[in-house]
């Protein structure tokens, strides 16, 4: 490909986005012509394919590589083609979709070489024929219908049902405005309490908040039940990438995976993959020798990659290994040096922690697949912002292994991530009923404080600098996030609106008291920590 | 963190690893302390080995509102949120507004309580013999007393040995 | 010839590929220091520019699940949300007539692709030039 092009860096992320779509296509192909050859020759997942290709057809155009945009241009026209019309939807015309797939796979696979473009040439040359060949039938909508519905209907065995993930997602959501509006609860019977005294009903009414309490928590447990997935679900798609990855660096490599029934929450396995990708790919790329170094240190010739997934308390722990050359302490020690790091420990554990260091990297060649010391820390930063942590065990010679320890269920919360004086902190939007521009002349000064006329009445406005302590002294914001809790409103003022993101919460740590604006603390993108502000403790806090 | 147990086969060097024991060599019938000394101001002071998990790079610290005196902040450890103590501050010293180049945060556990302590450099680990140690000078500042299990004397330096689970232990004071 | 100017531009495509191109084209030359918000589908993008009133530029795909990028303008068009707001199409490859239908529905402008960063900054400084809120 042409090093000099815009978008010349992103060949790394163009392969590792295009190529499993590229595949995923072709095995919808394969099952199209298996389900032809079975006698349903209707047009099944071919309209569905149209969505992956037209994208496949744009990343390669804007990376400027017009084989692959040129196969997958012709591959969508021969799709509606078989799509319009039935009588097309030859053997001949399957085997040449497949062909097409497979010849995609192929180009993006070796994208970062340089390509003539033949291959791709004529395929598209022998698609316009196939598709000139047979002009379009008038087919008869009714006919169509028909066919429809004769369509095997996707269903399970035993006792399941399919359920649309985003139902779960709503379920949780209602249940957590659920959980928010059963925490009030305490703080009414503390109030009766004041009133009334003691007495047998707000006993009995203080018992009933308390069964409340238990019954929302299982029903917590049962929700995030229903979100729990079969960790093979994720293993599957690593097999293919591992093969590709192997042919690619001509390393013959078998993959083991074990623990497949492993669960885990979708939410989790989600944001797994990314992560693995990078060990994995890591592990064939650095870790396994080639062929004739293995043979000649009497290893087998194939590597393995072993992925294993077990549950060991409560927590998942993921171990992704190789038995490959193992990480090089010495060289580890030595690049920690010219980095100007302050080595303390040569224990060989503590040394293999660094490589998780930002842009550390002892590879000889950096390889644009895995070698620019962008993978591992990356990983461990995707792997900590999902609350879990990871380190890596390793022997000279013998092989290394990546250790996930992962958390079985999240709580997640969804935040508006706010900044004030260059410090981040994270609103939960279940609190925030709207964000605005500061318009100066919206705020009104009432008796020494802010206020904000919002909805017909009148919101106190704090400024969020000396509400949460980043200055002492109030200055101009940006913008105002209008908090609520319970009945209460306040406006809060701050520099920026960074934007919306699903948080993993941590609780807090005794050490850092009962603060009464903070909730929880929490690990960004980034890898820096940002406050969970708690939005009663916000809302109720006197203006100072 | 433990790893499920296996029969051998190309992880088989992780099993070994998961059911290696720390073999610590037995202590000497004479009783040596293992410290690791650090510094604050020109001031040296010492933990034991035992209770300290790993010295750190000072990573970015995030404010926390409202927490309590001496708490500087936390710290994202390899994914662990650690609360961070600035330990200048609670011995009394005046506290440094950056930490400098070589300010660590020895990360130590207690009876399965863990803190950062934010401290200026870390010198390395010493071994003192038990009976070399002395209790504090009566004027030692109070502050620091409290905190305090004596002081060592070792090649003409004076290397102040601290009292973690004290200081540990001394609950946050209630925010009003 | 009038250049960019950095703002906060609200990206809505499926593909993470063409995300990362916008990081790379906004954080250089005259865009670099933009803020991004970015969304996978129309669906979130409507949310973010619901949420986002400093939105200055949209660039809006146009299949997507959820909600594609006609039905992102249509919907913006009926409930009225943020119309001074420049939304920019970028597409394959379009027909007159789908151009029609895409500036019917409240488009500003189209984007073709493949398209380098010199495009786009200059369609940005175009729009930006045109219309002060941007």
């Amino acid at each position: 490909m042409d090093r000099d092009h815009a978008f010349a860096e992103l060949i790394h992320e163009y392969i590792a986005e295009c190529l499993p779509l590229a595949e995923g296509v072709t095995e919808a192909l394969l099952e199209i012509e298996r389900q032809w050859r079975d006698g349903h020759r209707d047009a099944g997942e071919l309209g569905a394919l149209k969505g992956r290709l037209h994208t496949l057809k744009g990343n390669s155009a804007m990376m400027g590589l017009r084989p692959m945009q040129a196969v997958a241009h012709a591959l969508e026209d021969l799709c509606a083609r078989l799509v319009a019309d039935p009588v097309a939807r030859s053997d001949e015309a399957a085997a040449l979709l497949i062909e097409g797939g497979g010849l995609l796979s192929d180009l993006i696979r070796a994208a970062r070489e340089s390509d003539d473009g033949t291959a791709a040439e004529v395929y598209v040359a022998r698609v316009r024929a196939a598709v000139d060949a047979h002009p379009a039938s008038p087919e008869p909508a009714l006919r169509l219908e028909r066919r429809r519905t004769e369509r095997r209907t996707p269903s399970d065995a035993g006792g399941t049902i399919r359920v649309d993930f985003r139902q779960l997602d709503t379920l949780l959501e209602i249940f957590g405005e659920a959980m928010i509006e059963q925490s009030g609860l305490p703080d009414v019977h503390r109030r009766l309490r004041a009133i009334l005294g003691q007495c047998d009903e707000l006993a009995e009414f203080d018992r009933v908040i308390g069964s409340v309490s238990a019954t929302m928590k299982r029903l917590e447990g049962a929700l995030m039940q229903t979100r729990l997935l079969p960790i093979s679900t994720v293993f599957g798609r690593y097999a293919r990438m591992v093969r590709d990855v192997a042919r690619d660096q001509r390393k013959p490599v078998r993959m083991v995976t074990e623990g497949g029934d492993t669960l885990l929450d979708k939410t989790i396995l989600d944001r797994l993959g990314e992560p693995l990708v990078h060990l994995l790919t890591n592990a064939v790329v650095h870790g396994l020798e080639l062929e004739a170094d293995r043979r000649r240190l009497g290893k087998l010739a194939e590597g393995t990659l072993t992925l294993r997934a077990s549950t060991v308390a409560d927590r998942a722990v993921v171990i992704v290994a190789d038995d490959g050359r193992g990480l090089d302490t010495a060289r580890i020690h030595t690049k920690a040096l010219a980095l100007g790091m302050d080595v303390r420990s040569d224990a060989a554990d503590d040394l293999h922690q660094l490589i998780f260091v930002p842009g550390f990297s002892t590879a000889d060649q950096v390889t644009e697949l895995a070698g620019r010391g962008v993978g591992l820390d990356a990983a461990a930063a995707a792997i900590h912002a999902l609350g879990g942590s990871i380190e890596v065990r390793s022997v000279a010679g013998e092989g290394t292994a990546f250790v996930l320890s992962l958390p079985l269920t999240l709580a997640i919360v969804r935040s508006l991530i706010v900044e004030v004086d260059n410090e981040r902190f994270a609103v939960p939007l279940s609190h925030v009923a709207e964000t605005s521009r500061v318009r100066t002349a919206a705020m009104h000064e009432v008796g020494g404080r802010g206020v904000l006329m919002w909805r017909g009445s009148a919101v106190s406005v704090a400024d969020g600098g000396t509400l949460l302590g980043t200055t002492a002294r109030p200055g101009p914001r940006d913008y105002c996030v209008v908090l609520f809790a319970g009945a209460r409103q306040r406006g809060l003022l701050v520099d920026r609106l960074i934007g919306h993101q699903d948080v993993v919460v941590k609780g807090l740590d005794p050490a850092l008291g009962r603060p009464h604006l903070v909730s929880g603390t929490t690990i960004l993108g980034d890898g820096r920590v940002a406050c969970i502000l708690d939005a009663a403790g916000v809302v109720a806090r006197e203006a100072a | 963190m433990s790893l499920p147990l296996r029969a051998p086969g190309p992880l088989a060097f992780v099993d070994a690893l998961a059911s290696q024991t720390a073999a610590a060599p037995e202590p000497p019938a004479a009783p040596l302390l293992h410290l690791i000394a650090f510094q604050l101001d020109r001031e040296e002071y010492g933990v034991p080995v035992s209770s300290v998990r790993e010295v750190s790079r000072v990573a970015e610290i995030t404010r926390v509102p409202q927490a309590p005196e001496h708490i500087r902040g936390v710290m994202n450890l390899r994914g662990r949120i650690l609360p961070v103590l600035e330990l200048r501050t609670r011995l009394g010293h005046p506290p440094l507004v950056a930490p400098g180049p070589k300010a660590r945060v020895v990360v130590a556990e207690v009876h399965g309580r863990v803190l950062g302590l934010l401290v200026d450099a870390v010198a390395q680990v010493l071994k003192i013999p038990s009976d070399r140690v002395v209790p504090p000078p009566d004027d030692a500042r109070s502050i620091e007393a409290d905190y305090l299990t004596g002081v060592a004397r070792l090649d003409g330096r004076l290397i102040i040995l601290l009292d973690l689970e004290r200081m540990l232990q001394a609950g946050p004071v209630p925010h009003a | 010839m009038t250049t960019a100017r950095p703002g906060t531009f609200l990206l809505v495509d499926d593909s993470p590929l063409t995300h990362q191109m916008y990081r790379l084209v906004f954080s250089r030359g005259a865009l670099g220091g933009s803020t991004l918000l970015h969304a996978m589908n129309g669906r979130e993008g409507y949310g973010l520019l619901a949420a986002h009133p400093e939105i200055t530029l949209v660039l809006l795909d146009l299949n997507m699940p959820e909600m594609n990028g006609l039905e992102f303008l249509e919907r913006r068009a009926a409930e009225g949300l943020h119309p001074e707001v420049p939304v920019v199409l970028v597409t394959t490859e379009s027909t007159p007539e789908d151009e029609e239908r895409g500036r019917a529905a409240g488009a500003t402008e189209y984007l073709r692709k493949p398209f380098v960063p010199a495009d786009l900054e200059r369609l940005v400084a175009r729009l930006q030039r045109d219309r002060p809120a941007a």
